[in-house]
């Protein structure tokens, strides 16, 4: 018999009390009545496949044939091998790279622009620089296309004019991979720009106001005030950018270059999805998908510590 | 499945109306704007050089991030054979791309359907979110931590990892080029919506929702009478984000409904721009078509959800 321990409070009526916690079946179960859409989604699309994905990377299988066979590490055996996957994984890494200054100090110094001078010119730029964030991925690929057009497009024709080396951007293989990574860039730069405007009004500009009135320059309260509170943010968009530069980069290889030319703008998703839907090969593929998430979840663990640590200090 | 950006969310925020927190200041009130430290010191030739050479960075960048939007906007409406011109104006102006386009390829139909796919998976994603949130507000109980810990790990998991599972389901229920398969699977990319949600909901303080359980209002009655009305400008918000994700979305689509006639816009224009090859007059004008109601809708927003977010305080 469940009872209610707690003495009730004088004004609560019987209903409430009837429902105070703990007590009844039905109680019990409603906080899982409200979060079985959610969970039953998440287990059925996204925890299942996902343990699905590591079963099927001990199998070799075609997608095609009714059923395949076990055969233990072997998958993964071939992927670091075979020179494919460890090459995309390095320009995973590169893309990462080249991808982090769009991600942390470009958009902090317009974010810091934008904030030293608050107005409606402001209001109209961030309006304006967060646009790349909605602009539909697949037009905005082909729209690039377009513009880099190894013949005719504005580009090509822009440095003929000027005498700059006219190229093809996304079919040579030393400049394919840059040209996707700077084609990528402007939505970290749209949205990294919104999350530190976020992380600069929650600071206190009083301090700063204090500054001023003590002889700082513009530039000194910018660079010692400014900048080093800003440092938790640039941790966490740094974080961000390595999980979503490769995801990010995708529609983009897709669209533009499918991995090529030669696999210089190859990367570990691109890399996956090409092992499962154009050599159906699930196996590999699954190998393929269980190395990236261990590795998503290292880097997870890593960062979060280095949050810890730097909120200790 | 598709790529969840943290980005699109995060334009949300806790716009949250009830008690912004103390001793942050809004930056967009009026004092502040005139009251601004300095400006006053700064006027002269040196404050004017200054915020020129403020204006022509920003302005530079923005025409450089937006570059492809006004290029690919003005080469939609040049003619034939002019569609490469050096003109950013498209003078002669035609509206002959966009009439082939429209006419060469299904696409009313794959506008017609991304919007219901969108909104299917908005009003899905809404509806569940929002009880998912609430129930992490009001409830405390031992799987509450596992349960916020699969929405949250739900958000960095790659889409990429899982389309082989994913899409082996979506054949084997013959899901595949419907609505169903295309709305019902994208309610597993709700995690943001949840964690937006959950933060606006918390931020209600808790005496009024103290008040209603006095008043004898069970959970559901506390959530549909009390919370729901405090919450509609962050459900707006939060509605804009995920229908404009949904209707970006390219990855599930592809998996899911890889025909012409069923798919969306994003997957659509990937199989136009395979039929019309190096034509890029109609591929633009389709490009355009795909882009600009989203910029529309955000557009008529922008000024809310961006302060809306300012205001969010997130560190």
């Amino acid at each position: 018999m469940t009872i209610i321990e707690a003495p009730a409070s004088p004004t609560l009526r019987g209903r409430a009390a009837r429902r105070a916690p703990g007590t009844g079946i039905r109680t019990r179960l409603a906080p899982w009545a409200y979060q079985a859409p959610v969970v039953l989604s998440l287990i059925v699309w996204v925890y299942g496949p996902l343990v699905f994905t590591a079963a099927l990377s001990l199998l070799d299988w075609n997608l095609t044939s009714p059923s395949g066979s076990f055969v233990g590490l072997r998958n993964y055996r071939r992927l670091v091998e075979e020179p494919e996957f460890p090459a995309a994984l390095s320009r995973t890494a590169l893309y990462v790279l080249t991808m982090l200054p769009f991600a942390t100090v470009v958009p902090m110094a317009l974010a810091i622009m934008l904030w030293k001078r608050p107005g409606r010119t402001s209001d109209v730029y961030r309006s304006l620089l967060f646009l790349p964030v909605v602009l539909a991925p697949v037009a905005t690929a082909l729209t690039w296309r377009f513009i880099l057009d190894p013949l005719s497009g504005i580009v090509n024709t822009v440095f003929g004019e000027i005498g700059l080396p006219q190229r093809d951007w996304l079919g040579d293989p030393s400049t394919a991979l840059w040209t996707i990574s700077l084609i990528t860039a402007a939505r970290f730069v749209a949205l990294n720009m919104l999350l530190y405007g976020a992380a600069l009004a929650a600071l206190d500009r009083r301090a700063f106001d204090a500054a001023r009135v003590d002889g700082a320059t513009e530039w000194e309260i910018t660079r010692h005030l400014v900048v080093p509170q800003l440092g938790g943010t640039t941790v966490l968009l740094g974080f961000l950018c390595l999980v979503f530069a490769g995801q990010w980069t995708f529609t983009n290889i897709a669209v533009l270059t499918q991995g090529g030319p030669v696999g210089a703008t190859d990367n570990v998703y691109y890399r996956l999805y090409t092992y499962a839907f154009t050599f159906f090969d699930a196996g590999t593929a699954a190998a393929a998908a269980v190395t990236i998430v261990v590795l998503l979840t290292a880097l997870f663990g890593a960062s979060s510590l280095l949050r810890r640590r730097r909120a200790q200090s | 499945m598709r790529s969840r950006d943290p980005g699109l969310a995060a334009l949300a925020g806790p716009a949250g109306p009830p008690a912004p927190p103390a001793g942050r200041d809004s930056p967009p009130d009026p004092p502040d704007r005139t009251g601004l430290p300095g400006r006053g010191a700064r006027s002269g030739w040196a404050g004017g050089a200054r915020g020129a050479g403020r204006h022509a960075v920003l302005a530079l960048t923005a025409v450089g991030v937006l570059f492809p939007l006004l290029w690919g906007l003005s080469g939609s409406f040049k003619p034939g054979t002019d569609v490469f011109d050096a003109n950013p104006l498209p003078i002669p102006a035609t509206l002959a791309n966009y009439r082939f386009a429209l006419e060469d390829f299904p696409i009313a139909r794959l506008l017609l359907n991304t919007f219901i796919t969108a909104a299917g998976v908005t009003l899905l994603q809404l509806g569940a979110g929002v009880l998912a949130a609430w129930s992490f507000v009001r409830f405390s109980h031992r799987g509450q931590r596992v349960v916020l810990a699969m929405v949250t790990v739900a958000l960095v998991v790659p889409p990429q990892a899982l389309i082989i599972p994913q899409f082996l389901m979506i054949s084997h229920l013959h899901l595949r080029d419907t609505f169903v398969g295309l709305v019902v699977p994208q309610l597993s990319t709700c995690a943001l919506a949840v964690l937006l949600l959950r933060e606006h909901i918390r931020s209600i303080p808790p005496t009024l929702l103290g008040a209603a359980t006095l008043d004898g209002a069970t959970h559901g009655e506390t959530l549909r009478l009390v919370v729901l009305p405090l919450l509609r400008p962050a459900l707006s918000a939060v509605a804009i984000i995920v229908f404009i994700t949904t209707w970006n979305e390219y990855l599930w689509p592809a998996l899911a409904a890889p025909s012409p006639e069923h798919t969306t816009i994003q997957m659509g224009l990937r199989l136009f721009s395979n039929q019309e090859g190096p034509d890029y007059g109609p591929l633009l004008a389709a490009a355009m078509l795909a882009t600009l109601p989203v910029v529309a809708v955000y557009l008529l927003a922008s000024r809310r959800i961006t302060d809306a977010f300012l205001q969010s305080g997130l560190r």
